[in-house]
C-alpha cells in the first residue's frame, strides 16, 4: 500500500461534519448538471 | 381519438420509466402493457452491496404485478422471442411473439399486437462469449443481477472465513471479456470488497487485483475524462491510480480475458502476450450483447437486419468510420427505428453507432477495448423522452420534439467505494457530455470542466445510499414520484 492520500485530505474526506456540507453541495451540483437538460446535437451542426 | 396500445418489452430501468410516465400522462382509454420475464423490479446499482453482504436482495427489489395492477398498467410475465413489425398473413397489425415463463401458460406463445413498441430489453449478459465464464463456476462470480450478487457474497464470505484461519487469498475483479463494458460496476465492487476485507481484519491476507480491457485506468469505456478535482484538474486515470495505490490494489490493464478455468483467468494483452492469473475468488463482468431476436415481414421473410445490429437499430449514423472521424452527431437523439417509426429502443437496448473509447487491437489483431456503457441515468432519460414523443404522436402534436443525445446529456456516476454511515466512501464523478464532443470542448478532452468533476469521500456514500432510496421510491410510483429526475 502506498499512501497517496495525505492525512489532512483523508480527514477532510471522512469528517462527517465537513462531509455533510459536501453532501448538500454534491446533491445540488449533480441535480443542476443532470436536470440541467439534454437535447439533440444535429441541429446545432446544421 | 383512437385508443392506442403501447407495448413495452422489459421492466428494467428504461422499460419501467417509460411505463410509469406513459401511464401517468396518458388517459386510461390508452393501454400500456409491459412484457418482462422477471416480475421483480431491481435497483441494479445496489447489487454491489448485495455482493458484499451489506444489503439483502429484498432491499433492492419489489414485485411489479401488484404495482402495475394498482396503476392500471397491464403486465405479462413473458419474454419476447420475435418481431413482426408489419404483422403476418393472419394478423394485419404489427405484433411481437412472446412466450410465457411461469405458471400454467409456461412455454405458451402468444401474439401481442401494438400501435407503439418500446424495446427496453437491455443487454444479454453474454457469459457464453468467454469460455468457462459462468457465474458460480470456476470460482468466478458476477454481480449483474441480485441472484448473482447473493451467490458472489456467499462465496466471498466463505473465503473471508478461511482467511480468518490464516489462508492467503488472491481476489481478481474486473472485466471478463476483451469487449466488456460496465467497468464502473467492477470498480465499485473492488473498492467495496477491499473495504470489507479490512472490516473483517483479513486485508493483510489478501492480494486484490484489478483486471480490465481498458488501456488506461479510469477509461470506463468513455475514453477516460479530464475532471475538475477540488482546485485541480486531473485525469480519471490519475484519480483511479491514486485510489488503487492508496488501497493497495494492483492492476492489469489492456487485458482481454478469453478463458476461465478453475481459479485461473487466461488473457491476452494489448502487447500481444498470452498470460494467466490465478485467483481464489473472481468477479468478472461479462460481455453485453443483443438478445439475438429475429424479425420477419408480413410474408414471413427474415428482416432482422432492418431492426437489429446486435442491439436494435435507431436513428444513429451507423456508417463505419475510423475513430478520428467519429462525432457526437453519430449518436441517436430519439431512439426511433428508421424502418418502423412506431418502434423505439431506449436504454441499453439500442445499438450504439460505435464505441466511445478509442478502439485498440492487440499485436495479434484481437480487439481489446471497452464497449460503450449506457448507465442508469441515460437509460432513464432516453426512456422518458421516448414516452413523451409517443404521447405527442398519439395526441397528434409536434412529432419527435423530445431529443436526448448522449453527446448532449450529462450523467452522474456515484461509485461506491465502501459501505458504512461513518466509514463508507464514494467516488462521485459527473460527466458532461457523456459522449465527448471534441469539437465543442477541444482543450478539455471533449468535456466541459466543472460539469465534469470528481469527488472522493464519505458524502459519496451517503449520496449513493440516498439515491438508492429515492429511486426505489420513484420506481414504486409513490406520491409525487415524477418530481425525482431520471
Ligand atoms: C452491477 C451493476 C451496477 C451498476 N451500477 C450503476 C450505477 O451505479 N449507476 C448507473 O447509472 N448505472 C449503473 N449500472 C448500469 C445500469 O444498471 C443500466 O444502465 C440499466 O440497468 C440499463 O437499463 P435498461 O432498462 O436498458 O436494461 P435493464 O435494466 O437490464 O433491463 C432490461 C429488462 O429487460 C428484460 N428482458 C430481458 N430479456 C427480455 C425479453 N426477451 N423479453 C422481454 N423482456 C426482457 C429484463 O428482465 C429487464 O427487466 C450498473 C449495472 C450493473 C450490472
Amino acid at each position: 500500500m502506498t499512501q497517496r492520500i495525505s492525512k489532512s485530505k483523508r480527514f477532510y474526506m471522512m469528517n462527517p461534519i465537513i462531509q455533510f456540507f459536501k453532501f448538500i453541495w454534491l446533491s445540488i451540483k449533480i441535480l443542476v448538471i443532470v436536470a440541467g437538460g439534454h437535447g439533440g446535437t444535429r441541429e446545432a451542426k446544421n | 381519438m383512437k385508443m392506442a396500445k403501447i407495448v413495452i418489452l422489459g421492466a428494467g430501468v428504461s422499460g419501467h420509466v417509460a411505463a410509469a410516465h406513459l401511464r401517468r400522462k396518458l388517459s386510461k382509454q390508452h393501454e400500456v402493457l409491459v412484457v418482462s420475464p422477471n416480475s421483480n423490479y431491481q435497483w441494479i446499482p445496489s447489487n454491489i452491496w448485495v455482493g458484499i453482504g451489506r444489503m439483502k436482495s429484498k432491499e433492492i427489489l419489489f414485485p411489479l404485478p401488484p404495482l402495475y395492477k394498482k396503476k392500471g398498467i397491464s403486465y405479462k410475465q413473458a419474454k419476447v422471442t420475435s418481431f413482426y413489425p408489419e404483422g403476418d398473413i393472419e394478423t394485419t397489425e404489427p405484433f411481437v411473439n412472446v412466450e410465457y415463463v411461469v405458471g400454467d401458460k409456461k412455454g405458451v406463445s402468444e401474439k401481442v399486437t401494438y400501435d407503439y413498441l418500446i424495446n427496453a430489453t437491455g443487454p444479454k449478459l453474454a457469459f457464453d462469449m468467454t469460455e468457462g465464464l459462468n457465474p458460480g463456476t470456476n470460482k468466478a462470480y458476477s454481480v449483474c443481477t441480485y441472484s448473482h450478487a447473493e451467490h458472489a457474497w456467499n462465496a466471498l464470505n466463505e473465503l473471508i472465513q478461511q482467511m480468518k484461519q490464516g489462508k492467503k487469498a488472491k481476489i481478481l475483479i474486473g472485466t471478463g471479456h476483451a469487449k466488456s463494458t460496465c467497468q464502473g460496476a467492477a470498480f465499485e465492487y473492488i473498492l467495496n470488497v477491499e473495504q470489507e476485507l479490512r472490516r473483517h481484519n483479513v486485508r493483510d491476507n489478501a492480494e486484490v487485483i484489478w483486471i480490465a480491457n481498458e488501456h488506461q485506468l479510469g477509461d470506463f469505456g468513455m475514453d477516460g475524462m479530464l475532471l475538475s478535482y477540488g482546485n485541480n484538474i486531473m485525469k480519471s486515470s490519475e484519480m483511479v491510480e491514486m485510489v488503487f495505490e492508496d488501497r493497495g490494489i494492483k492492476w492489469i490493464i489492456g487485458a482481454g480475458v478469453n478463458k476461465i478455468e478453475d481459479g485461473v483467468a487466461h488473457y491476452e494483452t494489448l502487447e500481444g502476450e498470452y498470460k494467466s492469473e490465478t485467483y481464489d475468488f473472481a468477479m468478472l463482468i461479462p460481455a453485453f450483447s443483443g438478445h439475438g431476436f429475429k424479425a420477419y415481414d408480413k410474408n414471413n421473410s427474415d428482416i432482422t437486419e432492418k431492426l437489429f445490429k446486435g442491439f436494435m437499430l435507431v436513428d444513429a449514423d451507423y456508417t463505419p468510420k475510423p475513430y478520428e472521424e467519429w462525432s457526437v452527431q453519430d449518436w441517436p437523439e430519439t431512439y426511433q427505428n428508421p424502418s418502423y417509426k412506431n418502434i423505439f429502443a431506449p436504454g441499453i437496448a439500442f445499438a450504439p453507432p460505435h464505441a466511445i473509447s478509442k478502439p485498440r487491437l492487440s499485436k495479434n489483431g484481437t480487439s481489446i477495448s471497452p464497449a460503450p456503457p449506457r448507465t442508469g441515468m441515460p437509460s432513464g432519460i432516453t426512456a422518458k423522452l421516448v414516452a413523451d414523443n409517443i404521447i405527442d404522436s398519439i395526441n397528434s402534436k409536434n412529432k419527435m420534439k423530445h431529443k436526448g443525445s448522449m453527446g448532449n446529456m450529462g450523467a452522474a456516476c456515484i461509485a461506491s467505494a465502501g459501505f458504512g454511515m461513518t466509514k463508507g466512501s464514494g467516488v462521485s464523478i459527473t460527466t458532461f457530455p457523456i459522449v465527448p464532443d471534441y469539437n465543442k470542448y477541444p482543450e478539455t478532452q471533449g468535456r466541459k470542466l466543472g460539469k465534469t468533476f470528481g469527488e472522493i469521500g464519505l458524502a459519496g456514500h451517503w449520496l449513493k445510499l440516498a439515491l438508492h432510496y429515492a429511486f426505489i421510491y420513484k420506481a414504486k410510483m409513490k406520491p409525487f414520484w415524477w418530481l425525482i429526475p431520471e
